[in-house]
């Protein structure tokens, strides 16, 4: 077993671009398409046509002013339209006596988010007004917000265990989503060794050998494992040590990458026993692999997947479990025994993937 | 010392190797020669226990390897048709990978690394990558890394297949001194007649999965003790004259070459005045003409009825 592993390891040694590669992937993957979650300060260029535009500008901005991530600033119309054509701004907001309009140019996620603000404020105000009747409504607002620091129902939400609810955290699925989706692609490479092996004439000279065919196999799925489970334990270290993700219990998070690896190398080894080549694995492998993150909604808020035909390929293969596990782990403070179904899962598929990728690959001659 | 009884392959319908029966003593050079397709790879395969048969045994020593695969796995070292090398690694590298793959013990395995470096002649090039090295230098490294354990028996399946003469004379030089002076067994399989008669005490003919002649060189030359083979050189080449020979009732067969026409007659048939004439009846001229003494690749042209390239 050893000789294999070490002839796996000098070959990479000399060539470990693509390690780095998918390591760089992992991480700039996470960056870029993790911080989607993590808006920054909206700017909002506000105005209005009207002929009190004035008035409505003190009224207005002071009401719509109190949030942490949307910036209304006040200007001219035609600055505002341009803010918004040339790309410097998603929205901007024209603003009528008791009314308003959100002029944008595509539908961006912040646009949705800076109209459900305006709309609660206006709708607020609307309210004020209307119970104020022709008293003040200043006067009236005022007394409402010191009604509402004593206020007589107040609703709090809790977790099952009785701690704060945590807000699903997109950039932390995406981390673990794009790091377990690119060692898939490593784990590939590595176990199509095999039949690089076999097409080389290589593993019949390793069948004469002493070397018994276990030995063979677990030299190589060894390896392949090895360099997939490093490549992932660099990247959530980086994120953890570096980038000051809090990724819970490193422990668990290592338990079920290394789940997850023994996983995916048995369907690799799944798919090694449909293909002839290298060359047919190098065309099939890739094609595969970009479609399980998309079925099993790595890349989308929890739920967005509701088709059960989705839902069922996704179950089949273990990604899904292991984003799963993971972010039960990083956001739920999850125990052992939360995660240990979702890793007996993966190490099923794992069982069984092997099971018949080997046979196939061992009846093929 | 390696004998087949009745070595037989099917693959789905077709019979790949058709019952046949072979033997090697110790120290021997024996050549399989055939065509490709003929089945050579096939049988080697079994002989060397990667393949079952569907029929058939191999007997090591008198005992059974079918069942038994290891005890000819330890004697034997098999040089396969394809380069079964990692490209990435240097010659040395691959050398030690196989030495421990054969469980060299690791104090000598240093030496019989540059020992079989010096045997195919890379030693100096040995800390450099498989992938930079020429055809002729993957092959001999191919053949080192089967000497590595020191077997009895050497399997080589066609060694010299596209790589430069001068690569091919070391490769045989190299064969040829394993034989001789090691007494390591050979088993030696090619479609180049040249190599086999150069290296081989004893030839087996195949062609579609069957022995069809196997003997000493002198033994399998004696098949054409019948005939005379003669060489003719044409002044422009003439199918029609081809035809007209082929039609003499001496002429037992007619063999286009490059040089102009081998033609295969019966033993004192003096057919060299036909030939003339004929010759000058499709209008063309014989420039040059020889009697040749046969060689195997005669032979196979008589047994099988067509040329080793074929």
């Amino acid at each position: 077993m050893y000789p294999v592993f070490l002839a796996q390891w000098m070959k990479d040694k000399r060539k470990p671009y693509l390690i780095l590669l998918f390591i760089g992937l992992s991480i700039l993957a996470t960056i870029i398409f993790g911080d989607i979650d993590r808006i920054e300060q909206t700017t909002v260029a506000v105005y209005s046509t009207e002929s009190n535009a004035e008035e409505l500008e003190q009224k207005w901005m002071e009401l719509l002013g109190h949030h942490d991530s949307i910036e209304f600033v006040w200007m001219d119309q035609e600055k505002a339209h341009a803010e918004v054509l040339e790309g410097n701004s998603d929205v901007a907001l024209q603003i009528m006596e008791n009314d308003y309009r959100i002029i944008t140019a595509n539908e961006m996620p912040g646009v949705f988010i800076v109209n459900q603000h305006v709309h609660q404020v206006f709708t607020e105000e609307a309210k004020l007004v209307a119970a104020a009747g022709t008293n003040s409504t200043t006067e009236l607002r005022n007394e409402v917000g010191e009604y509402l620091k004593t206020p007589p129902i107040t609703i709090q939400t809790k977790s099952l265990d009785g701690g704060e609810l945590a807000n699903h955290d997109m950039g932390m699925q995406l981390l673990f989503g794009f790091t377990l989706f690119i060692a898939m692609f490593t784990i590939g490479f590595k176990v199509n060794g095999i039949t690089a092996d076999k097409v080389s004439g290589i593993w019949n000279r390793l069948i004469l050998s002493p070397v018994s065919k276990t030995n063979m196999y677990i030299g190589h799925l060894f390896y392949s494992f090895c360099v997939a489970f490093f490549q992932m334990m660099v990247v959530f270290l980086i994120f953890k040590y570096v980038l000051d993700y809090e990724l819970g219990n490193f422990a668990m998070i290592v338990t079920i990458a290394a789940a997850f690896t023994l996983s995916m190398i048995s369907v690799a080894m799944l798919i090694t026993g449909f293909v002839k080549t290298p060359e047919q694995f190098y065309m099939v492998y890739p094609s595969l692999i970009p479609m399980i993150p998309v079925v099993s909604g790595v890349y989308m808020q929890p739920g967005t997947i509701t088709n059960p035909i989705l839902q069922f390929i996704a179950d089949i293969f273990p990604l899904s479990h292991g984003v799963e596990a993971m972010m039960d782990v990083a956001l739920y403070n999850a125990g052992w025994n939360d995660i240990l179904l979702p890793i007996v899962i993966m190490l099923l598929i794992g069982v069984l993937a092997m099971g018949i990728g080997i046979n196939i690959v061992e009846r093929k001659k | 010392m390696l004998e087949t009884i009745k070595l037989s392959k099917t693959f789905k319908e077709k019979k790949a190797v058709d019952e046949i029966d072979m033997y090697l003593d110790e120290g021997e050079s024996v050549g399989l020669l055939g065509p490709n397709g003929a089945g050579k790879s096939t049988t080697i395969s079994m002989i060397s226990s990667l393949l079952k048969p569907s029929s058939g045994d191999v007997k090591l020593n008198g005992l059974s390897t079918i069942k038994n695969p290891s005890e000819i796995r330890k004697v034997l070292g098999v040089v396969p048709q394809e380069i079964a090398l990692y490209e990435e690694l240097s010659a040395y590298e691959n050398l030690k990978f196989f030495g421990k793959i054969y469980k060299v013990k690791k104090d000598i395995l240093e030496e019989r690394i540059q020992e079989v470096l010096e045997m195919v002649g890379l030693k100096e090039r040995q800390k450099e990558l498989v992938k930079t090295f020429s055809g002729g230098m993957k092959r001999r490294v191919n053949i080192a890394a089967a000497l590595l354990h020191k077997p009895k028996i050497l399997i080589l399946d066609e060694p010299t297949v596209g790589i430069d003469p001068q690569s091919r004379n070391h490769i045989l030089e190299t064969v040829k001194k394993l034989n001789e002076e090691t007494g390591m067994t050979i088993l030696y399989t090619s479609h180049y007649m040249e190599e086999v008669e150069q290296l081989c005490n004893r030839v087996y003919i195949m062609d579609h999965g069957r022995v069809v002649a196997s003997g000493s060189k002198q033994e399998l030359l004696s098949i054409l003790s019948t005939e005379d083979t003669i060489q003719v050189q044409l002044s422009k080449k003439s199918d029609a004259l081809l035809e007209a020979i082929k039609g003499m009732a001496a002429v037992r067969q007619v063999e286009d070459t490059n040089h102009g026409i081998r033609v295969i007659s019966k033993k004192g048939s003096n057919i060299l005045a036909d030939l003339v004439h004929a010759a000058e009846n499709v209008g063309t001229q014989i420039t040059h003409f020889q009697m040749e003494d046969p060689s195997l690749e005669d032979v196979f042209l008589h047994l099988t009825g067509k040329t080793l390239r074929d």
